[in-house]
């Protein structure tokens, strides 16, 4: 094994290990936020643009004002809305 | 022996990976690196997002080890040590890895669907509705069972003050991450400080003598006992203690999750994760230097009728519970990890290794147990009465790290045993604090259409509060802690049952699942059966306390429920596997 194999085994472990802990103290918590984040977000997205979904909430007018800043969101916000689910979704 | 056993589990559980579950992996599952998983189909950062196989294997650990792995293995060397090492071994390597790993696969190649959507899928309507039912009564067994154990935690006087800092010192780190939007290592460095400190000043004579008056507020002696069961007596404390954890888990549940809940386990985590590593060094520094008794006082075998709890089968193998197998792992792979896996190739090392590694800590409690009898004056396991355990399941464990973790320089035996008994603590307040909000959820769900007040989170949290008392201060805990280990692994079996008719439509080799579901089935059915009957005897006997036989009738129709929901699911489950394998083998005929 050369010296640079080396380095590269030993940091590879050292990155593994910083994974794992964050895993195990941190990545829950990280995703809690994007969740609640996402939720307010995807909330606000159907009170603005819930026509597109059958739901209709504001004027027309005001949807597409504001549809230029929603549309990169849209496709992943539609699949959630309409993603079937049940109880033990919330679990995790 | 001590050291001796703990190298033939490692040795046990790189076998089971590297021989049986890489083999499965590869060959009849045939996890493929290029196939894209619903992280990275359907990628909305929310639910579905790709992460690392190194921080989901931290992030699964850590969601599947709570007390199933310490406590049951404490309850079970009441049979002896040998038969609960053996089904802690065998357990893991033939049926634990197989679930947790395979209900992960099989969420991620249907669109990471959930055990209720998957039940719907592969069984019927009716299964997911029962399933969802059967999981109410589950998470209400978890509250109770665990509950019961860190009542008995907080009465130990060198715990509360310690936590109570602790929680503090979480509370500080929200808002430091979350508000004040501080570096997270700075915020990490001074909450873990103050803990650390917290958990000190628990030690100090002060605090002792603060925990004892709160104690002895009912009494001392005789007067402290609220009332008699035929079990023991409910004391004061426990009956105190109860109403303050439980009080923990409804701030848990209520508050926003960065306010309270995520940050308390943030901080708590860093104890729990170097008081489990010190301990596995202390093992070998004790066996090494004799710092502490490493000689096995608890015989290999005790007994085939163990007389307050039953036969060894079924009910050790409920007893022993997540060290070797558990329905909550399911739960978790399916609604959390499998959603995360940006390979299908990281499955195995997440949800198998995980489970192997949750085997070792099994083991170490087990290790914990059966290497004392008695601290000081205090008789933990009664030699002269079948090994009965004398004390509160988790007094055990902190007298565990106590003994294991005397070889640090600085760490007296009371601080060890308050870094134990929080480590414990903490590991079932984290559960608790997610089950509560999960029955808050499914209540305002279930019901919140015909009882509009359900759908007011407080109400929900109430509701379900107000059931765990009701398990808590009238049941006999080590039935309880039956109960719920028959519940959880009859969830696995049900998680099994799920995997085994997946295989089959998918026309793979499904028997390396079908038999340890029958296993699993049969095992849990009777013991829950068996606890029914039990419960319903007891109730029957002349001369019980009120508290008491509500508290029998409670187990009682709780363990029948179970038993009568699982029979229905393998009726409608056998009915949807005959199909599956009808239409494999005519797949295989054309």
């Amino acid at each position: 094994m050369t010296e640079e194999e080396k380095r590269s085994f030993f940091s590879k472990i050292v990155r593994n290990l910083q994974d794992v802990i964050y895993g195990m103290a941190s990545h829950d918590m990280a995703r809690q936020a994007l969740k609640t984040r996402g939720s307010m977000e995807h909330l606000f997205i159907l009170i603005t643009m819930g026509d597109l979904l059958g739901v209709p909430i504001l004027p027309p007018y005001y949807s597409l004002r504001l549809l230029p800043y929603v549309v990169p969101q849209i496709s992943t916000w539609k699949r959630r809305m309409l993603r079937e689910r049940d109880l033990t979704d919330a679990l995790a | 022996m001590a050291a001796i056993v703990l190298i033939v589990a490692i040795a046990i559980v790189v076998i089971g990976y590297q021989a049986y579950a890489a083999k499965m992996d590869k060959e009849v599952i045939q996890a493929n690196p290029k196939k894209a998983t619903p992280a990275t189909l359907y990628n909305d950062g929310v639910d579905f997002m790709p992460a690392s196989g190194s921080v989901l294997f931290g992030y699964q650990f850590k969601s599947i080890a709570a007390l199933g792995p310490i406590v049951g293995p404490i309850v079970a060397v009441q049979w002896g040590w040998l038969p609960t090492f053996l089904w802690l071994m065998l357990g893991v390597f033939f049926i634990g890895w197989v679930q947790d790993y395979a209900s992960a696969m099989m969420a991620m190649r249907n669109d990471g669907l959930t055990m209720g959507g998957l039940a719907y899928k592969f069984i019927s309507p009716r299964a997911r509705g029962i399933l969802l039912a059967f999981l109410y009564f589950y998470l209400l067994l978890i509250m109770g069972a665990f509950g019961a154990v860190v009542a008995g935690l907080l009465a130990i006087p060198v715990v509360p003050v310690g936590l109570f800092i602790l929680t503090l010192a979480g509370v500080l780190a929200g808002q430091m991450t979350y508000r004040w939007k501080m570096d997270l290592v700075m915020t990490t460095v001074i909450t873990v400080l103050i803990a650390l400190i917290g958990i000190w000043l628990g030690t100090m004579p002060w605090a002792k003598n603060l925990v004892n008056s709160i104690n002895s507020l009912a009494g001392t002696g005789p007067k402290h006992i609220l009332y008699n069961t035929p079990y023991g007596p409910m004391t004061w404390p426990q009956f105190f203690w109860g109403i303050v954890a439980l009080a923990f888990c409804y701030l848990g549940s209520v508050l926003a999750i960065w306010r309270f809940a995520q940050p308390v386990n943030y901080v708590s985590f860093w104890f729990v994760a170097l008081g489990l590593l010190g301990s596995i060094l202390g093992v070998f520094v004790a066996a090494i230097f004799k710092t502490t008794n490493v000689a096995f006082q608890i015989p290999a075998y005790v007994t085939w009728n163990q007389p307050k709890l039953g036969w060894l089968w079924p009910i050790l193998f409920v007893t022993v519970s997540c060290g070797a197998i558990s329905g909550w792992h399911s739960l978790v792979s399916t609604a959390g990890t499998a959603r995360q896996l940006e390979k299908e190739t990281d499955a195995l090392p997440v949800g198998a290794g995980a489970m192997f590694t949750e085997a070792i800590l099994a083991t170490m409690a087990l290790i914990f147990a059966a290497t004392a009898l008695t601290k000081g004056n205090t008789v933990l396991y009664d030699a002269n009465h079948m090994y009965f355990l004398k004390v509160k399941a988790g007094a055990i464990w902190a007298y565990g790290m106590s003994r294991f973790l005397s070889w640090i320089p600085g760490i007296s035996p009371s601080m060890g045993a308050a870094i134990g008994a929080i480590f414990l603590a903490v590991m079932a307040l984290t559960v608790m604090q997610l089950v509560l909000r999960f029955m808050r959820v499914a209540s305002a769900e279930l019901v919140g259409d015909k009882i509009p007040a359900f759908k007011n989170p407080h109400v929900g949290t109430i509701v379900a509060i107000l059931f765990t008392f009701l398990i808590l201060w009238t049941a006999f805990w080590q039935r309880i802690w039956v109960l719920f280990g028959g519940a959880n692994q009859l969830f696995a079996g049900l998680a099994l049952l799920l995997i085994t008719i997946w295989l089959a439509n998918e026309g793979k080799k499904h028997g390396w699942v079908f038999w340890p579901m029958v296993f699993m089935y049969v095992t849990t059915v009777t013991a829950l059966l068996v606890t029914a009957w039990k419960s319903f005897r007891h109730m029957m006997t002349a001369n019980i306390s009120a508290a008491f036989a509500f508290g029998d009738l409670v187990a009682g129709v709780i363990a029948l429920f179970l038993a009568l929901a699982a029979v229905i699911l393998a009726y409608d489950g056998f009915k949807s596997l005959a199909k599956a394998r009808a239409k494999a083998a005519s797949h295989a005929g054309n």
